[in-house]
């Protein structure tokens, strides 16, 4: 596992106070929300966020990491120290907000200390829930046409026998229901956190994504895909058997169609109640005028129409209603 | 590094077949439950069900839940403030994906 440098991430200095930690990780979280920022990478860096500002605003687990840091680089290989953690005393529970936090993280602030604060904590006759734990996972578009049976491979640290931590992964034989849609979450009973003195396990949610596709763009339950047209298949309008995700389908594209209409299949979309809808949406392709037969047909085409497309009014968008 | 597998997992999809209870949302969402409870009597989330004890929150309540956390205990806005930044929050996502719509992105 590496060495996170959670002070470079929040971009303070080791000596920052913790309002300068505070407002740091506030106007950088701000930025990277994955609900605001379209970056790609945005969410991967507001988990990391999460995680520098969850060990840097408790003065506890700032003292902890600042002393097993001393002698660490970013990126280094890490272990922790044995022992690095006596004395310390962490009264929250680790990954405080139950997202999937890095081994690093923990490794240092994770199961290993709740343990051991349950295990010399005031209440340890009472059993305790394990918490329920969060994963993403990206799934096929296909899978949630048709539904599909999959294996999915998750790591968790967890003590072993002797009570030193180790990395554990576990794979999941799950079904993929029909239907599902990006944004929703699978719920696996029991198989979050186990429980500690004999408590219940907690839950295990998912998060749904789908992988990127390179010709379906997902919007809901809504399937959208590109349909290059040649500017003779617009204007005459065409018959044409199309792939969808159900298979290939026979689509009518009517004369006079401008780029940017949408050509709406109701019901193709992602199966549902209701389902979702598929749409084309057309774009024009002009042929390059490449050999001198090519030009010649363009200017035969420029002598049959008189046309100036700068005299006309721009055309606007059409949207088929939905 | 130890592996173990688990067979057979049932699924249940959360935002179509289950309903969560101020307990269940709590533990899904780490929150407490008087932060929900706030958020319940600023309508952030508004469940099913006369009392705390009987209030039942559909699926959907989960991602709301975890943004509503986020924005009260990493951000310190106070339940009015989370009704409004959800709520704007949803309108930005209604209307980028009437642009995508438009084909305009």
């Amino acid at each position: 596992m590496k060495f996170q440098d959670y002070y470079a991430i929040l971009g303070v200095p080791r000596s920052a106070t913790q309002d300068e930690i505070k407002r740091a990780y506030r106007k950088l979280a701000r930025k990277h929300h994955p609900d605001v920022s379209k970056d790609a990478d945005a969410e991967a860096r507001f988990k990391e966020l999460g995680e520098a500002y969850a060990v840097l605003k408790d003065p506890e687990k700032r003292a902890a990491y600042d002393q097993v840091g001393q002698n660490w680089k970013a990126g280094q290989d890490f272990q922790p120290p044995p022992g690095w953690d006596a004395g310390f005393e962490f009264r929250g529970a680790g990954a405080d907000d139950g997202l999937d936090a890095s081994d690093f993280f923990e490794a240092l602030f994770g199961r290993r200390a709740r343990a051991e604060q349950h295990y010399r904590g005031p209440d340890r006759s009472h059993a305790h829930r394990g918490q329920d734990h969060h994963a993403k996972v990206l799934i096929d578009l296909e899978d949630a046409y048709h539904g599909a049976q999959r294996s999915i491979s998750l790591r968790m640290p967890a003590l072993d026998a002797r009570g030193q931590l180790v990395l554990q992964s576990r794979t999941l034989d799950i079904t993929i229901p029909k239907g599902i849609r990006a944004g929703q979450h699978l719920r696996l009973a029991g198989q979050g956190e186990p429980g500690l003195g004999g408590g219940p396990a907690g839950d295990l949610f998912l998060e749904i994504g789908f992988n990127p596709h390179p010709h379906y763009h997902v919007e809901g339950r809504d399937v959208f895909a590109n349909l290059p047209l040649a500017p003779w298949e617009a204007a005459l309008g065409c018959s044409l058997n199309l792939p969808t995700p159900e298979g290939p389908v026979q689509v009518t594209v009517p004369e006079r169609s401008a780029a940017g209409r949408q050509l709406r299949l109701r019901g193709k979309g992602i199966p549902g109640k209701p389902a979702g809808d598929f749409y084309f949406v057309l774009a024009i392709v002009l042929p390059p005028a490449l050999t001198d037969a090519d030009k010649a047909a363009y200017r035969a085409f420029a002598n049959a129409f008189h046309f100036d497309p700068r005299a006309t009014p721009a055309p606007s968008r059409k949207v088929d209603p939905r | 590094m130890s592996t173990h597998s688990t067979r057979n997992m049932s699924t249940l999809i959360v935002e179509e077949e289950i309903q969560l209870t101020l307990v269940e949302l709590c533990q899904a969402c780490n929150a407490p439950a008087e932060y929900v409870s706030a958020w319940v009597y600023e309508g952030v989330l508004t469940p099913s069900g006369q009392t705390p004890e009987d209030w039942r929150f559909s699926g959907e309540s989960l991602r709301r839940a975890q943004q509503a956390r986020w924005l009260a205990r990493d951000m310190e806005v106070n339940a009015q403030g989370v009704g409004i930044v959800l709520d704007l929050l949803d309108e930005i996502a209604a209307l980028q994906s009437r642009l995508q719509r438009a084909g305009l992105r």
